[in-house]
């Protein structure tokens, strides 16, 4: 009832995730999994998870992007998490929820100019 | 603001949880906090129905709006009938957890909030309260 549903597009290399305002636990969940399916079937160099629609960001969810980061990279991929809002900025540093290593952008715009500077270095033979 | 907003929500399922932030957010708003004031106390509110559901598996979450002093508040009450908490001091450090959460929701909520009371007893059950004050 509350799931919702998830946009997934692959643009040239990259996979572009858009994050639902309000999800349930089953769908982050449910994203994890789509998004490791969909590394395996499109083979993209990176990933953008675009949360500039999210509007809470608590442990559950923090914990399960930063977990698709550490996964997508065993798989070979890079993640940019890209537009979070101020306020869940403000709210994630006083829970004290971090992102582990993962690169984050103000937008998606910086999250491909990254993924594009980021990229050439790892394709080196 | 002449009636202050009040209600109360069975938390049963994680859907209750998405339920309970959208409560908390339309109180939270309606008693005029700011977007930053009301993310805090929406993500407060989903740590601790997380934690009722994950830990007693039911529970009852209560908002009321509070005036003090002509300041508005609101107040966020988690009640359950679940294991309670052995040590509370212990679960209200960062970092400990007896589940698989991240062992953030106790203290983190507190942070976010401006007041936080709890009161448990092992095999009884857990309440938890917390208060947020609109600052002027």
């Amino acid at each position: 009832m509350t799931n919702q549903s998830i946009s997934m597009v692959r643009v040239r290399e990259t996979l572009m995730v858009t994050m639902p305002a309000d999800p349930d636990d089953g769908t982050v969940t449910a994203i994890q999994d789509e998004v490791l399916r969909a590394m395996e079937r499109y083979r993209p160099k990176g990933l953008v998870l675009d949360i500039s629609a999210v509007e809470t960001l608590d442990s559950f969810f923090a914990r399960t992007v930063t977990e698709t980061s550490r996964m997508v990279a065993l798989m070979g991929g890079r993640t940019v998490i890209a537009g979070m809002r101020p306020s869940v900025a403000i709210t994630a540093t006083q829970l004290g929820l971090g992102l582990g290593n993962t690169l984050t952008a103000l937008n998606v715009d910086r999250a491909l100019d990254l993924l594009s500077n980021a990229l050439p270095r790892r394709q080196r033979p | 603001m002449s009636t202050l907003p009040q209600g109360k929500l069975r938390i049963s399922s994680e859907d209750d949880i998405v339920m309970a932030r959208r409560a908390v957010r339309e109180a939270a708003t309606h008693l005029s906090f700011g977007v930053t004031d009301v993310t805090r106390i929406v993500t407060a509110a989903s740590e601790l129905a997380r934690n009722v559901f994950l830990y007693a598996g039911s529970g009852v979450m209560r908002w009321s709006g509070l005036e003090r002093n002509g300041g508005a508040g609101i107040e966020l009450t988690f009640e359950d009938h679940g294991p309670g908490i052995a040590d509370v001091e212990q679960a209200m450090q960062a970092g400990y957890t007896t589940g698989a959460g991240l062992g953030l929701g106790l203290p983190g909520a507190k942070r976010l909030m401006d007041e936080m009371e709890i009161r448990s007893k092992v095999g009884d059950g857990t309440t938890v309260t917390l208060r947020k004050w609109l600052r002027r």
